[in-house]
């Protein structure tokens, strides 16, 4: 056989024209995941939860769905507590055995929640105050909305006996009640 | 008579404190001034228990001192202690504080909105036959 008919092999990756002096550790691959906040076994939607922190804590309020970002959905519902969709990390909940039967509900994501950032000064209006409206508005759509949901919510929690003055109550401790002790 | 139930080998106790709390079991002897020989059924089996776990009840049945388990158990099946027990006082009101300590968020909002409409309910009646005498 001549040189060009034998067989011979080539490489699918050549070596490098350049390559350091030294060798150096690359570092590793990040293969990292992201998924969605795992939640409570006792956390369902349609579980009432009673909320601990923020100007609402205290209030019993029902679980919605969990969100995309890992948040908890929650409504009061407003007309029963004055708490509106809201969104709620779980570690900010306490978890009752108390579940509501919800109906299907309206698909809601993160993006109702978003605010509109502040608007950015330029150089001459820097040291103008603005002691203008910055401050939030409830958009027509959130009221729309937050209607449409009570509409669906309150009906199967007045299915419940006393369920809405429940939500209604603020949770409290007396005195000889210890939280880690109690069940809910 | 001053006491009423002893310290004495067959008489039946309740468990009050420490792991095996809200059970009942039998003194079949005992160790020293502080510690008492225990046994019963098969849930709490032979051990020994201080005296402060313990708290004596009206039951007491006849067995011989240090006998076996098997004695013990069918000497307590005899006397039906199991049926004398669940009519004592310790027994029941263990039973009522582990239902209570059982209820969640709002089984404990019903009740507190009941015992409220209760109260309200015998003030005024107090109150009413207070102005009436």
């Amino acid at each position: 056989k001549q040189w060009y008919q034998r067989e011979y092999g080539v490489p699918v990756q050549k070596s490098p024209r350049f390559y350091p002096t030294e060798d150096c550790k690359t570092p590793l691959k990040n293969r990292r995941v992201v998924k969605p906040t795992k939640l409570r076994g006792s956390i369902v939607p349609g579980s009432v939860v009673i909320l601990l922190a923020g100007s609402h804590r205290g209030k019993r309020v029902v679980v919605l769905k969990q969100l995309p970002s890992g948040l908890l959905l929650v409504t009061g519902p407003y007309k029963i507590n004055g708490v509106p969709l809201r969104r709620v990390d779980q570690t900010y909940v306490i978890a009752t055995s108390t579940k509501v039967e919800l109906p299907a509900l309206p698909a809601i994501g993160d993006e109702i929640f978003k605010r509109k950032g502040k608007p950015t000064k330029n150089e001459k209006e820097m040291f103008v105050d603005n002691a203008g409206d910055n401050s939030y508005k409830i958009s027509a759509e959130k009221v729309a909305l937050q209607k449409e949901i009570d509409a669906l919510v309150v009906p199967a929690v007045k299915k419940v006996d006393m369920l809405q003055s429940y939500l209604r109550s603020r949770f409290t401790l007396t005195k000889g009640q210890f939280p880690h002790e109690m069940k809910f | 008579m001053l006491y009423k139930r002893y310290i004495e080998i067959g008489r039946v106790c309740f468990i009050r404190l420490g792991d095996d709390i809200g059970k009942s079991g039998v003194i079949v002897d005992l160790v020293d001034q502080k510690h008492l020989l225990i046994d019963g059924p098969d849930g709490i089996g032979r051990k020994v228990l201080r005296l402060n776990q313990v708290a004596l009840t009206d039951i007491k049945i006849n067995i011989p001192r240090g006998c076996k388990t098997k004695t013990v158990r069918t000497a307590m099946a005899k006397e039906g202690v199991e049926a004398k027990l669940a009519a004592t006082s310790l027994v029941k009101k263990f039973a009522a504080k582990n239902a209570k300590a059982q209820l969640g968020d709002f089984a404990r909002f019903k009740n507190r909105v009941a015992k409220t409409a209760s109260n309200r309910k015998i003030r005024s009646t107090v109150r009413k036959l207070k102005k009436s005498s």
